[in-house]
Parts: structure tokens; C-alpha cells; sequence
């Protein structure tokens, strides 16, 4: 069933396996996760009608745990930014516990900060993707939404783990989730950058600072760090994903599913018509300066990928001096749902998408970083596969924060 | 053990039971029997059974046969021994013989194979192995281990005796082998060259020749008179997939002779290469006019393995009603047809109209197709009733149709479309309905070529500017009578294909002045492309001609291969890339200063690469998207913000290995070795999501070629 928020409607999203550890818990995926039988197009006209045949490995595994599928939401075109993406609502409207909404550049945890709930991208390589219809592959992962850090905690230790099917997760060990729960060791050390910082506007700012104060209540020191590549972020991103883009894209011809334009005599002019009619104007736009670093200039993607290195390194040599980063989550005046360019998008999207070329877990946490009702967020970021010491800092700063207006 | 005194081992038979022999090869394929071990030893000459027995072969030879796997190459003594009763093997020729090991030298093992070689079973009855298993580029990869197999052994001694059996049949005629540069200048051919760079004379080039036209006329004007050469020739056209970017010609030019002189010679020539594969081709090969294999079969290639030859029925309609003939009619259009022969219950109606003329026929360029099938009461079709008693009648006459007959009628105001759609819809009407004889040869001779072409602004030469018109009087100013002169050309068609053509050549220097006239072209060009080879002509050139067969072709129809591929040793894949040597590759930059090649790129501008518009119309088309007007211009910004994000990342760029995942990346190879189609597919589910389906397959739009 359709409707305005939900791209599938699920009629019947009991489950049978009662006593797993989601057992009751509903979750609102996006349309680009497979589920067997269900309308699964990725919020683009380049797969307009095509249902799923299999179940992603992710829905297999909340399946399994006992969790209720309510359905689909609407989502961004191939998950590219926020516009249309219905997760939220769907949550705030109390439909659903947990959403899944796909992190590109931190689409989920700048969703959430729009909502007032946590939004987690976890480690790059830890959850499945087998079943996801994807545009970024060395970037994009599961996001997860949701009003309580423990069911997301569990829907994680759930999800995440090997899966035969995806041969691109790397054969590394994975983190224990229930080492989430337990209590954080202190003492622990936040580092703020600096050049991220500068660029901040007033209130921003200040709404930054009061977050910041809610971190050293809950016992956390504040130091100021230095990353002065932080300006490649964006660079390297932008690079980096509009050429994954053009090749993952390049899937969509109009012969095995999608839109097929009316019109074309000849193979070529049916596939540059289908493909001409089938992307949006920002994803159309992406692709195109994929295609100029594909074509025209490979040097620069290269030097892209050596600048992601350096940035990878960079971030880790501070999380060694330091036990985690925190950003603001959300800028002031981007309104990322309604970016119509990609300089927009990346400008909305500019404090989260470090977490994304880094691979590193990030977790935003809600009502610490506000200012005249305004809350921008507190994004905390760790090493990789140190997702569950992240979690375990946002139960203590949500319970702070709870203490706090408890007061 | 010496290899000196060795036995071929394809060779062995009965009559040399007792003898003992040594023998040497590779292990085509091994079997087991507890104790006792078979192999099938291969060598060039073909495959014989050895056994290992405790009984006769000594116990440090078993031992050492124990080690034996596939394609171990080897060596050995034994003694050859009739085989047992019932146990022969006459799936090869040395079946009822087998060879009892005395001795064994492991020569060289072999590594695991990436296929299979062996295509001989060691039981007599079991399948035999086939090759469609093994992907073509795997084969090509390790093309020394496919050449292995005694298929492509066969196919390459067979090219072998073919061209050897030109090389004597020639040699008997007179005619002497002489050879031409490689490295030398663009000919007139009108592919492109491929070009070598020149280290002496910086920024310019050799091309490599894409037939060694002007030097056999010149080796003519030298005197030669009678000239051939197998030779590799050269082109750097457009991928399809029966094509080689090199490939073998047998080129052979001629004094003082006539067009009667290469027919009958290459007659005898061709028979005789077609006898080495046990073809007896039908004698005299018959001559058709080109006008008149454009008029019954719509090709200047006819295949006249089967009829279905066209009739003209343009004139039975001159005064019909039907609207859509009368309109054509009118404007100097013609109407022909085929009769399918009885085939009424083999074509529906649904197939004729729907597949046909809505879809199929539209493909070859039509704009329609009239099907009419023959009923006992007449003529049934969704036009019929449009034409008048005297038309149907006729078209009964004309096609000599009976009842059971399908006739297929085109109508267009161009001729050479009606020629070239019709001619499309009868091969492919009898290759769909399997009206080709398989094992059937057609030859024949086609004459009379048009000279010229007519282009835009004047005409152009259909073969090449040195081929002798039918009549030296004409006009080179007036392009009607310029696009009335036949060639003196022939090309040699067998089966639809054209194996060969060539023609009598111009050897007057005023003649050749006209032609090159008529092409429009200045003296000046003339001079820059041809001149060495005018100036030959003014030194008493004789009346010469000839003609060049594409060896590689010739050889793959004689064999009945699935490719050309299948008759080279080492080709090029589909792609023009060749797999096992990797093909053309990048060279060092050192390379390409030495030939002063760094600098080209610097002071010439390429197409397209000017302006923005350029860049993203280019961009669109390698990405295979289609852009509107009013999305040009955020497209074009966010280009411009694409090349300032390269400036910057490259100015801020470090010496590092670059970051393609930020995770280790591992290769892994699926489970499981044996090649299974997916559930989906078997099912059908996958087509279940496609926008258009027919049959079982993806439908999509034809592909241009």
C-alpha cells in the first residue's frame, strides 16, 4: 500500500519469532533496503518498479530477532542527501521505534538532529550491505534513528556481524555491542577542532559551547585539537563519491528494470534517453562530475584517494591523544531537505560527512547543543570498531542530559 | 632415452605390435585402475594409450608414472601391444593398440590447468569433451595451452596446407612471392592506419600498410609480371566481432592478362584450397552482374544457397487503387517481392504482421512490409482487398505461387532501399524458418561494379581510384554519366560472403588524371598522396590487374569455425586486445620523448577538448546520459566546481598510496566451482522487474552498428 509517508505500507508486520532480542520493536526501513515482494526503488525513476526478489541480509536478521516491519518510507533519489525522506516522520508520528536510513554523508545523523533524536552511523564495514541498493560504496553504511539509544544498541548487535553474501566486509574482528551498556571508564577526553570551530557562525556557536558544557558535566574534558586538512573534507568527499557515483549508476540502462524512455531507434539513444529521464537534476548533476573525474581527470580522484589517507591518518593520530572528536551535528541555515545543489547539499552536510570518508562511528546525541530553543547537535566521532565505547558515552550524556532537565 | 629416434605416437598401428618404441608427448589424460596406471600420451600426430603394469613395467617406473598429472610432459620407452579384445577404443585412430611401459622421464610437469586440454575420452562410447565450455578469453589468456588441443592443432596444419597449396598452384602458374614494406606510407584504402612513430624524423610516421596495393602496381611497372605475396595487412577500423585488426591477405597482381585470366585462375586456386578441407566446389563458378544481384537478392554478397530470389511486381501496380503503392509509384518508387515457398503454416498471420512488418522489416530501413499468404480461394492478407482482380491475379502469375505460398512485397520510392531491406528480410526469413542447405557451397563471380558513388557534392570511388573504368571516353564534370560507368572490378562471393576482389587497374597516366578529376581531387593533394606512383605511370606501365583474398576468412569457411579467432594462432580478442601478451600497453615516458611524441599533445588541439560545450556534450555521451537545454547550465557549474576541486586537491597532494576503502580490501572467489544459473533466473523472476520482455530475454532497442 502507498501513501504519502510510506513507499510500502507493511499489512501484516507481525512476527514470528517472539522471543528474539527485538522482539515487539517496529522498524521503518528505506526503500532501498530489499525486502521480498516489497516496492523497492530507491527513490529514483532509474529503478521505477522494481521489486525486491530477495530479503537484505539486514532485514533477514530483524526478522529473525522479532522485529515488526511497518514498511518503507520515502526516501532522497538513491539516498543522496535528505529531500523527501519521510524517516522521521515516521518516528515522530510514534509508527515506528527504530528507523534505518542510509548514511552517505551523514544523512541519518543530520535527520535525527532535525528531530530531536539520536541518529548513529556506525563503522564502515560492519553491518551488511548485501540487499542495499547503493550509490557510494567505499562511504555509505546503515544509518540507525531512533527516541532510545538502547533499542538501537540492540537493533545493532542484531544487524552488524559477517555475512557470506557481502564480499566487500573485511575480515576483521567486530565489535561487542553489549559492551555498550557497561559503564563508561573514565577519565575521558573530548577534543574540539579548531579549524571546524572557526568557521562556525555565532549562534552556532553558542549553541556549540552549551553542548560542550553538557559534555563536562557529565565528567568529559574538553581539549582544543588541531586537523588543518579539514577543509579536504568536503574536497575529498565530493571527489571521491560523485565518481563512485557514476560507476555504481552506471547499472541503470532500462533493460533489466527502471524507467525505459519511450523514445530511442537505436541502443544508444534508448540508453542516454532512459538514463536522461530516469535521474533527477542533483543526482543527474553528480554524476556528471563523476563522469568528468572518471573521463577527464583521473589524476584528481587518485589524488583524492591520497588525500583521504592522509585525512584517515590525521584523525587518528588525534583520536590517540584524545578519546573521541565532537562536531556540532547540523549548520544553521542549510536546510539539508531542501538543497537543490550540490554545493548546497555539501554545505548542509559539512559537519557530517568527515565520519563518512574516515569510515569512523558517529553518534549524535539531541538536546545538548541548544541555544534559543535552536539544538544543533553534538556529533561525537571514535576510532573505527569502537562503536560501543561511542554508544556507551551517549547513555551517559542522554541520562545526564535527562538528570539535568529532571532538575 | 633419446628424443631422436622418436615415434610419432598418432601414427602407431597394428602392424606394429612387438615393436618397441620411444615415445614422447604430454599426458592428455590419466586413469587409475589400482595398480595399474593408463595414460593417453599426446603429441602433434595424435594420441596413443600406455599402461603401466606391475607384470611388465619395471617398479621404479610405476613409481615414477604415479606422479604423472595432466599435460606433464614426458618421455618414454614401451612396447606396442595389440589391445585386448573389447576394450579398443575407436574414438582414436590408434584404438586397437596400446603401449606397455618399460621406461619413463618426466621431461617438465605442469601447474594446475586453467582448463581442460584433453578432448579425447580414454572410453570408448563416453561423450566427447567440447570446447564451448572454456570462455574465449581464458582461452586466448593462455592461448599456448589452447593450442594444445588437437581441434586447434588441425585447424592450424589445415591453414598450413591451404596456404601452401596457393603458394605450389602459384608457383606452377609463374607467378613469384616477393614482399612489400611494413613500414610505409597511407594508402588509399580508406580505413584508418595505424601509425608508427618515427625516431629519426620526429612527429612522423610510418603506417603500417592496409594492403600493399601500390607496391604490387609498381612491382608491375618493375617488370615483375606475375606477383604474389601472403601478407599481414593492417587496419584500425571499428570493432565487430568477426574482425581482426591484422589479418592475412593472399595478394597477387598480374601483366598483360584480362578479367578471363583471374577468373580462371583463381577458380582452379580456390578449388584447390577447398579440396584440403574435402570441399568439392561446383564448377564453372557462375558471374552475376552487380545490377543484377542488387535486383534478385538485394546484396553485391549474394548467398544463392537457397531461391527466394526477388521478382519485380513494379509494374502489375501501375494503375492500382491502393493508396500507398500509387504514392510511391508516383514518385518513382518500386514495388519487389519473394515467395516463400509452403511455408503459409510456418509464418501466422500474428508473425507476419506483428513481428515482421511492424518490427523486423521497419529494422532493415522499410517503412513497411505487405504479406499476402496463398488460400485455396486466393490471395488472404489485411490489404488484399485493395487490390483489384488484374493485380492479384498477376502477383499470382509473376511469383508462380501455389497455395500454401507466402509473398512478402517492399515498396519504397528509393530502388537500393526496396534492394537492401528485401535482401535483409529473405536472409533472415531463411535463416528463421532454417532454409539454408548446411553443408551447401555457392561460388560465384560478381561483376560490373558501379565505379563511383554519389556523395554530397560530387561522387567518391566504391573501390579504389586506380581501378579501370568499363569506357575511358567519359566526362569527369558530368556526375550523371560519371554515375553510369561500371568498374572493371570482381569481387569472389561464396555463401554470402565475400572472399576476395580486385579488379584491372589503370595504366595510363591521363586516365588516371580524369578519375582523380572526377574525385575532385587537386593537384596539389594528388601530388602530396600519390605522386611517386603518378610518376611510375609515365614510364611505360603494362595493362595489369589482380585481386586480393582474405586468407584468414577463406580458412575459417573451408574449416566451418565459429570465428576467424579460430584459424589464428595468437589473435586479438573481440576488443582488438590481445589477452595473453596484454596488448596494446602503456609505454614509458622516456619511450615517448625519444620519439619526440611529448609535445604533440602540447602544440595541437583535439577535437572536443576546446570548449566547455565540448567537454560536458563528451561527458554526456560517456555516461550515457541525456541532458535538456535548460540543464546545461547548472551542469556546466558544477563542472567548473569539479575542476577547482582538482586544482585544489592536487596542490595539496602528498606522495601516498591513495585510499580506495577505508577498510583492507580482500579478494575472495565464490564458493563452489561449477558455473550455476541463479533460481531467479531459472524461474523468471528476473524478468519480472524489466520495463520489456520477449521470450524469455530482456527486449531492448537494436544496436547500431
Amino acid at each position: 500500500m502507498v501513501s504519502e509517508i510510506y513507499t510500502h505500507k507493511n499489512m501484516s508486520p507481525n512476527s514470528f519469532a517472539n522471543d528474539g532480542s527485538l522482539s515487539g520493536k517496529r522498524v521503518v526501513i528505506q526503500p532501498n533496503m530489499s525486502v521480498r515482494g516489497w516496492l523497492c526503488d530507491a527513490g529514483s525513476l532509474a529503478l521505477k518498479g522494481f521489486v525486491a526478489l530477495e530479503d537484505a541480509t539486514t532485514v533477514t536478521r530483524m526478522r529473525n530477532a522479532g522485529v515488526e516491519l511497518v514498511g518503507s518510507s520515502r526516501m532522497s533519489e538513491l539516498g543522496f542527501g535528505l529531500a523527501g525522506d519521510t524517516a522521521t516522520r515516521i518516528l515522530s508520528g510514534g509508527e515506528a521505534d527504530i528507523a534505518l536510513v542510509t548514511d552517505t554523508m551523514g544523512e541519518a545523523r543530520v535527520a535525527a538532529a532535525g528531530s530531536g533524536i539520536f541518529g548513529f552511523k556506525p563503522s564502515f564495514g560492519i553491518v551488511s550491505r548485501f540487499g542495499l541498493v547503493g550509490l557510494v560504496p567505499s562511504m555509505e553504511c546503515y544509518g540507525i534513528l531512533g527516541k532510545r539509544l538502547e533499542d538501537m544498541i540492540d537493533t545493532l548487535s542484531v544487524i552488524s556481524g559477517k555475512d557470506k553474501d557481502d564480499p566487500s566486509m573485511p575480515d576483521e574482528g567486530f565489535p561487542d555491542f553489549t559492551a555498550a551498556r557497561k559503564p563508561l571508564k573514565m577519565p575521558c577526553t573530548a577534543g574540539v577542532v579548531k579549524e571546524c570551530f572557526d568557521i562556525l557562525q555565532d549562534r552556532e556557536r553558542k549553541a556549540f559551547r552549551t553542548g560542550l558544557a553538557r559534555l563536562e558535566e557529565a565528567g568529559l574534558t574538553i581539549r582544543e585539537v588541531n586537523l588543518s586538512d579539514f577543509d579536504l573534507f568536503r574536497v575529498v568527499h565530493n571527489i571521491v563519491a560523485s565518481v563512485e557515483a557514476s560507476s555504481s549508476a552506471g547499472k541503470y540502462d532500462g533493460v533489466r528494470y527502471g524507467h525505459r524512455s519511450s523514445s530511442g531507434k537505436n541502443w544508444n539513444d534508448m540508453y542516454l534517453n532512459s538514463r536522461g529521464e530516469s535521474f533527477g537534476s542533483l543526482i543527474k548533476t553528480f554524476l556528471y562530475q563523476g563522469a568528468y573525474f572518471q573521463f577527464e581527470n583521473y589524476p584528481a580522484f587518485e589524488n583524492a584517494c591520497r588525500n583521504r589517507r592522509r585525512l584517515v591518518r590525521a584523525v587518528v593520530d588525534l583520536l590517540g591523544h584524545v578519546d573521541l572528536l565532537v562536531f556540532p551535528t547540523m549548520r544553521l541555515g542549510h536546510d539539508a531537505e531542501k538543497a537543490a545543489t550540490i554545493n548546497h547539499i555539501y554545505d548542509a552536510f559539512l559537519l557530517t560527512l568527515p565520519a563518512n570518508v574516515t569510515g569512523q562511528p558517529s553518534l549524535h546525541v539531541p538536546s545538548l547543543a541548544l541555544h534559543s530553543e535552536v539544538d544543533i547537535g553534538v556529533q561525537l566521532i571514535g576510532l573505527r570498531l569502537e562503536d560501543p565505547r561511542l554508544l556507551s558515552i551517549g547513555l551517559k550524556l542522554s541520562s545526564t542530559a535527562q538528570g539535568g532537565s529532571a532538575a | 632415452m633419446e628424443y631422436h629416434d622418436r615415434s610419432p605416437s598418432g601414427h602407431l598401428t597394428l602392424s606394429d605390435t612387438g615393436k618397441e618404441v620411444t615415445l614422447a608427448g604430454w599426458v592428455d589424460a590419466l586413469r587409475d585402475h589400482g595398480g595399474v596406471l593408463f595414460i593417453h600420451l599426446r603429441d602433434r600426430s595424435g594420441i596413443v594409450q600406455v599402461v603401466f603394469t606391475p607384470e611388465s613395467t619395471p617398479q621404479t617406473v610405476c613409481a615414477r608414472a604415479g606422479l604423472l598429472k595432466s599435460e606433464f610432459c614426458i618421455l618414454l620407452v614401451g612396447q606396442v601391444v595389440k589391445r585386448v579384445e573389447g576394450t579398443e577404443n575407436p574414438g582414436i585412430t590408434t584404438g586397437d593398440i596400446e603401449v606397455v611401459a618399460k621406461d619413463l622421464a618426466i621431461l617438465s610437469g605442469a601447474d594446475t590447468l586453467p582448463f581442460q586440454i584433453s578432448e579425447k575420452s580414454m572410453v570408448a562410447g563416453a561423450a566427447v569433451k567440447r570446447e564451448e565450455g572454456v570462455a574465449e578469453d581464458l582461452r586466448l589468456q593462455f592461448r599456448y595451452l589452447d593450442l594444445r588441443r588437437p581441434r586447434m592443432q588441425d585447424h592450424l596444419i589445415k591453414r598450413h596446407r591451404i596456404v601452401k597449396a596457393v603458394r605450389d598452384y602459384l608457383d606452377e602458374q609463374g607467378f613469384i612471392e616477393v614482399e612489400t614494406p611494413m613500414l610505409t606510407k597511407s594508402t588509399p584504402e580508406g580505413a584508418r592506419d595505424y601509425v608508427v612513430p618515427s625516431r629519426h624524423y620526429p612527429r612522423n610516421f610510418y603506417a603500417l600498410p592496409q594492403s600493399p596495393q601500390l607496391f604490387k602496381q609498381l612491382l608491375m611497372v618493375g617488370g615483375m609480371e606475375r606477383y604474389f605475396q601472403i601478407v599481414r595487412c593492417f587496419r584500425d577500423e571499428d570493432l565487430r566481432p568477426n574482425r581482426q585488426p591484422e589479418f592475412t591477405q593472399l595478394d597477387l597482381e598480374a601483366s598483360f592478362i584480362d578479367e578471363e585470366f583471374i577468373y580462371a585462375l583463381l577458380e582452379e586456386l580456390t578449388v584447390r584450397m577447398f579440396q584440403i578441407g574435402g570441399i568439392q566446389l561446383p564448377r564453372p563458378f557462375p558471374r552475376m552482374t552487380w545490377t543484377d544481384a542488387m535486383n534478385s537478392t538485394g546484396s553485391d554478397k549474394p548467398d544463392l544457397r537457397f531461391g527466394m530470389t526477388f521478382k519485380d511486381a513494379t509494374d502489375i501496380f501501375a494503375e492500382t487503387n491502393y493508396g500507398i503503392f500509387r504514392q510511391i509509384l508516383s514518385r518513382g518508387g518500386c514495388i519487389k517481392g519473394i515467395n516463400l515457398k509452403g511455408q503459409s503454416e510456418r509464418l501466422s498471420k500474428n508473425v507476419l504482421q506483428n513481428e515482421y512488418a511492424k518490427e523486423i522489416v521497419p529494422g532493415f530501413g522499410a517503412k513497411g512490409m505487405t504479406w499476402m499468404k496463398v488460400m485455396d480461394g486466393g490471395l488472404e492478407s489485411n490489404i488484399v482487398q485493395f487490390f483489384s482482380d488484374y493485380e492479384r491475379n498477376e502477383i499470382l502469375r509473376r511469383f508462380g505461387a501455389t497455395k500454401g505460398d507466402v509473398i512478402l512485397l517492399i515498396a519504397d520510392p528509393s530502388w537500393s532501399l526496396v534492394c537492401s531491406a528485401l535482401g535483409q528480410l529473405r536472409l533472415h526469413v531463411a535463416q528463421r524458418l532454417d532454409l539454408i542447405p548446411a553443408d551447401a557451397f555457392y561460388p560465384l563471380w560478381v561483376t560490373d561494379f558501379p565505379l563511383f558513388e554519389a556523395t554530397e557534392n560530387g561522387v567518391t570511388s566504391n573501390h579504389h581510384p586506380f581501378t579501370m573504368p568499363d569506357r575511358t571516353d567519359f566526362d569527369p564534370e558530368n556526375i550523371d554519366e560519371l554515375l553510369s560507368l561500371r568498374s572493371r572490378a570482381y569481387d569472389l562471393v561464396v555463401n554470402g560472403e565475400e572472399l576476395g576482389g580486385g579488379s584491372i587497374r589503370i595504366n595510363d597516366r591521363d586516365i588516371q588524371n580524369r578519375i582523380f578529376k572526377a574525385l575532385g581531387l587537386s593537384y596539389s593533394e594528388i601530388e602530396a598522396k600519390f605522386g611517386f606512383f603518378l610518376k611510375a605511370l609515365e614510364y611505360g606501365a603494362p595493362p595489369h590487374g589482380g585481386i586480393a583474398l582474405g586468407i584468414d576468412r577463406v580458412v575459417a569457411m573451408i574449416l566451418g569455425t565459429s570465428s576467424i579467432r579460430e584459424v589464428i594462432a595468437f589473435p586479438k580478442n573481440r576488443s582488438a586486445f590481445c589477452l595473453l601478451t596484454q596488448a596494446p600497453s602503456p609505454v614509458a615516458v622516456e619511450q615517448l620523448a625519444e620519439l619526440g611524441l611529448l609535445e604533440l599533445g602540447g602544440s595541437q588541439s583535439f577535437p572536443g577538448s576546446k570548449e566547455q560545450q565540448d567537454l560536458i556534450d563528451s561527458l554526456s555521451w560517456v555516461s550515457r546520459i541525456r541532458m535538456d537545454a535548460e540543464e546545461r547550465p547548472a551542469i556546466a557549474a558544477a563542472i567548473d566546481d569539479a575542476k577547482a576541486y582538482a586544482d585544489l586537491i592536487n596542490s595539496r597532494c602528498v606522495e601516498d598510496e591513495p585510499m580506495f576503502s577505508v577498510v583492507t580490501v580482500v579478494n575472495r572467489t565464490r564458493q563452489g566451482t561449477e558455473a550455476r544459473v541463479s533460481q531467479l533466473a531459472e524461474k523468471g523472476e528476473l524478468l519480472k522487474n524489466a520495463p520489456s520482455t520477449k521470450g524469455g530475454y530482456f527486449k531492448v532497442a537494436s544496436i547500431l552498428e
